[in-house]
């Protein structure tokens, strides 16, 4: 376990990741829903780093001879997961967005239309 | 028109900071088709477009921030939708489309085996004179959109249209955020609308600035060339429902 400073440096960073999200979860500063792929990967990290058998398994697998370094191909390729993830939530935002300026505008319109009916026909009686 | 006067007519202008041609283009509209309500769609415009809309009598919608070209015309088919309106016609805030030729469009849309009928600039040579590099641009957009389409487009990127109650609905229901034009026309021949071209003359802009700069020329053929391909590769939807996802 932990042989080198390069998978305890990691561990570590990993740890702290794991606790400022849990943290920022607490205090409802991120929604459980947009924790989880960041929980998923600083979780996996963390668990590879750790358990360095694996790691040693799984890395020349992949290609990699220096084995911790395939640390970072799981951090990379998480982060585009969440990066992927977090465009197709902008897109979902903005098309929501999008359609509530759409609904303000008609409503407007729909009132100032039933105002003025109101007057005139206050006006007629 | 006479035919057609108990058509309920509604014309859409998209205005985004539009000032110093928006109180003429309204006038011109007024003028050329008097039994048409008229609906500004002021796209979160920074200055007096609002202000001129509402002296000039039209009906105004006020987006609360830009949302782009098609968002705005979009939210005039939503209104015309739930106002029941059976026709509809795009006029370009700018004074590019001569309002004289609103009742071109609509008589030919009436006529029917028509469900949309575009003003094209192109179709006959009436001296609208186009830079070539814009030139170029456009006639890439029309033989492709041409290509995947199955019908032959001269001017995909006018604004200038005429869409009967089917199209409206579509469009009402979904409609590309920006750069509208040349995607919506592939849409409606994949729900089975029928578009028309017929010939119209386009004036210069009366005032105000255009937003064509090179970048976003650029971008716009990008962006039109990936969204009518991605549209291409949807299921075909049936009549009533969009091809879009709303």
């Amino acid at each position: 376990m932990l042989t080198d400073r390069l998978t305890l440096f990691v561990s570590v960073a990993a740890f702290g990741l794991l606790l400022l999200v849990l943290e920022m979860v607490r205090r409802r500063a991120l929604a459980e829903k947009y924790s989880l792929l960041w929980l998923l990967m600083a979780g996996a990290i963390l668990m590879l780093a750790v358990a360095r058998p694996a790691l040693d398994r799984i890395a020349p697998v992949l290609g990699i001879y220096y084995a911790p370094s395939a640390l970072f191909v799981v951090g990379f390729v998480g982060l585009l997961v969440i990066l992927l993830y977090f465009s197709a939530v902008i897109t979902r935002l903005t098309r929501q967005n999008r359609i509530v300026a759409q609904q303000i505008g008609i409503l407007q319109v729909r009132i100032e239309a039933l105002e003025k009916s109101l007057v005139q026909s206050r006006d007629e009686e | 028109m006479n035919p057609s006067a108990d058509t309920k007519l509604l014309v859409i202008i998209p205005a985004y900071n539009e000032e110093e041609s928006l109180a003429r283009v309204v006038a011109g509209v007024q003028a050329a088709v008097p039994r048409a309500d008229v609906v500004v769609i002021n796209d979160g415009s920074r200055d007096r477009t609002p202000l001129i809309a509402e002296h000039s009598g039209a009906t105004v919608v006020s987006l609360p921030y830009n949302l782009g070209i098609g968002a705005a015309m979009q939210t005039g088919f939503m209104l015309a939708r739930a106002r029941d309106y059976q026709v509809v016609v795009q006029v370009d805030g700018d004074g590019q489309h001569d309002p004289r030729e609103i009742p071109v469009l609509v008589e030919r849309l009436l006529a029917g085996q028509a469900d949309v009928v575009v003003g094209s600039r192109y179709l006959e040579n009436r001296g609208y004179i186009t830079p070539w590099l814009r030139m170029l641009g456009i006639r890439i957009l029309a033989g492709y959109l041409s290509v995947v389409s199955g019908q032959r487009f001269s001017d995909t990127t006018s604004g200038f249209r005429a869409s009967n109650r089917h199209a409206l609905e579509s469009c009402a229901q979904n409609y590309p955020a920006d750069y509208p034009e040349p995607e919506s026309l592939l849409a409606f021949r994949k729900m089975g609308l029928r578009v028309v071209e017929v010939a119209v003359s386009m004036n210069k802009r009366y005032g105000g600035k255009s937003s064509i700069t090179p970048f976003r020329s650029a971008y716009y053929m990008i962006k039109v060339i990936l969204a009518v391909t991605i549209l291409l590769l949807r299921r075909a939807p049936r009549r009533a429902e969009s091809p879009y996802v709303n």
